[in-house]
């Protein structure tokens, strides 16, 4: 129980369960939603969810800040590519969350002359564009430690085969079949970096779908969704598995 | 800025800004209300409560299991009175953080049949109960300070002798109790935790005093104690060493 407490006490900890708990509404619900007597669990299911979306909706009142002062910690990154990805992805996460605090003003009554569609369509737009910054620094990071493979097998090779054989096997390097397990070994051996790719792979269908670039429906999101929470809980309860930035 | 994300972080710190901003709706209600101000702002304003009020009871979904750790920690305390009081106080306190689950699952149309006015008053009986134990235990603290502080005074060998000198019985007490105040104050300005802790549970209690109709004061008022109690609890939030230990 101890560990629980010390895990809910942080205030991602309670906002990864409850969105587990959001996005397993989601899928349940779609999935028994054209069974035969189950009418009253589906909308039960679908009214936790609402209740667990509202509420998370308010807790993300202030990440503005949070988003601002990680962007202003990446531009100290050593590397390029990260450097950029990385603040890029913070910015628009920071005016994804301002987006939702216009949204949260709405959905509270405080201002209800808000257009809800015009700033959902910004707040989803921000959040894709931040994935996707995301996802590229994550290709970056798979795409050096490929190259680094496959330089250290061409070294590998280099100094044990004949010199005949060695323009075969440079040509055999660089073919489709040997990239995929070079690419799984790679992912293998540096776990955060396979976490946090599925978890921005996954956290992508919820904005694809919004914006109509890759329509899925109700199962798939709850599905993903749920997979990227809880990886995001895998990363919170045991902080070297999060990649680090 | 770098202090907010470290205040933020922990969730309790968020329940208790909300807190804060729920009560301060209430109070603005009620000085609007009183002001005549048009319906339309004051359905706003209670709406924006509800929504506060619900948002906590989602936040609080764990606090149970809190309660009751610090309830088992309480238990290996030295000192008895303390060891009574605060394990009762965080019991009572776990008590209400389950009837107020039960009220959120109602709240949230999970299980309606909940009788949203019975789970109430459970849930404000058991927090007036943890709110007296800890003004108890405050009221201990005082005592064994005020004790220390007088037998400090007979040491160094300071006596007050104006007490010998009233001849009145009556005067006698007044000037006791003067004594007495006195020696209250300056314990309490020399402990700020502990003054910062009694004035929290007092500003707390009217409350559920109010909510279970034992003590009714005004929206208003229950308000602003609900502010200062949030805004205290924020303080020792931001300065740890304000928090009264154990």
């Amino acid at each position: 129980m101890e560990s629980f407490v010390d895990f809910t006490n942080r205030s991602q900890g309670r906002d990864q369960l409850f969105r587990a708990t959001q996005y397993t509404c989601m899928l349940l619900s779609y999935l028994l939603e054209h069974k035969a007597d189950k009418e009253k669990l589906v909308m039960k299911l679908k009214q936790l969810e609402s209740s667990m979306s509202s509420g998370r909706k308010m807790f993300r009142l202030g990440n503005t800040v949070h988003a601002l002062v990680a962007a202003r910690r990446t531009t100290q990154l050593p590397d390029v590519v990260p450097r950029f990805c990385l603040t890029t992805s913070n910015l628009t996460r920071a005016l994804y969350f301002v987006c939702d605090a216009v949204l949260w003003l709405r959905s509270v009554g405080l201002q209800p002359d808000i257009n809800k569609q015009k700033w959902r369509n910004w707040a989803t737009k921000c959040y894709y564009f931040s994935l996707l910054m995301n996802l590229g620094r994550d290709w970056y990071e798979i795409s050096w430690r490929l190259e680094q493979a496959v330089r250290k097998k061409n070294t590998k090779e280099n100094s044990s085969w004949d010199k005949e054989d060695q323009e075969l096997n440079c040509l055999k390097c660089d073919s489709l079949p040997s990239f995929l397990p070079l690419l799984f070994q790679i992912l293998k051996r540096h776990p955060p970096l396979l976490l946090d790719t599925v978890k921005n792979l996954c956290d992508l269908s919820s904005p694809l779908d919004a914006l109509g670039i890759y329509k899925t429906n109700a199962g798939v999101i709850g599905f993903c969704g749920l997979i990227s929470s809880l990886v995001g809980i895998l990363t919170l309860a045991s902080p070297h598995l999060k990649l680090k930035q | 800025m770098e202090t907010w994300v470290r205040f933020s972080a922990q969730s309790q710190a968020k329940e208790r800004v909300f807190r804060a901003a729920q009560y301060a709706c209430a109070l603005a209600g009620d000085a609007l209300r009183r002001n005549g101000a048009g319906s339309g702002v004051l359905d706003r304003l209670r709406q924006l409560e509800a929504h506060l009020s619900l948002g906590r009871k989602l936040l609080r979904l764990g606090s149970s299991a809190e309660a009751l750790e610090a309830a088992k920690r309480a238990i290996h305390l030295s000192d008895m009175v303390l060891r009574f009081c605060i394990t009762l106080g965080h019991l009572n306190r776990a008590m209400y953080f389950a009837c107020d689950n039960v009220l959120w699952a109602g709240k949230a149309g999970l299980v309606p049949s909940v009788d949203q006015e019975k789970w109430s008053h459970r849930s404000f009986r058991y927090y007036l109960f943890a709110l007296v134990v800890n003004l108890s235990r405050d009221a201990y603290e005082i005592r064994i300070l005020m004790e220390r502080e007088v037998g400090g005074k007979r040491a160094k060998g300071v006596e007050n002798g104006r007490l010998l000198q009233a001849d009145n019985g009556l005067q006698q007490l007044g000037l006791r109790l003067q004594v007495q105040l006195r020696l209250l104050a300056h314990v309490l300005r020399n402990n700020p935790p502990l003054l910062l802790d009694v004035v929290k549970n007092t500003c707390d209690l009217f409350i559920p005093l109010d909510k279970l109709g034992l003590y009714k004061t005004s929206p208003g008022f229950v308000g602003l104690c609900g502010l200062t109690s949030s805004i205290l609890s924020i303080l020792t939030i931001l300065h740890p060493w304000l928090k009264l230990k154990p």
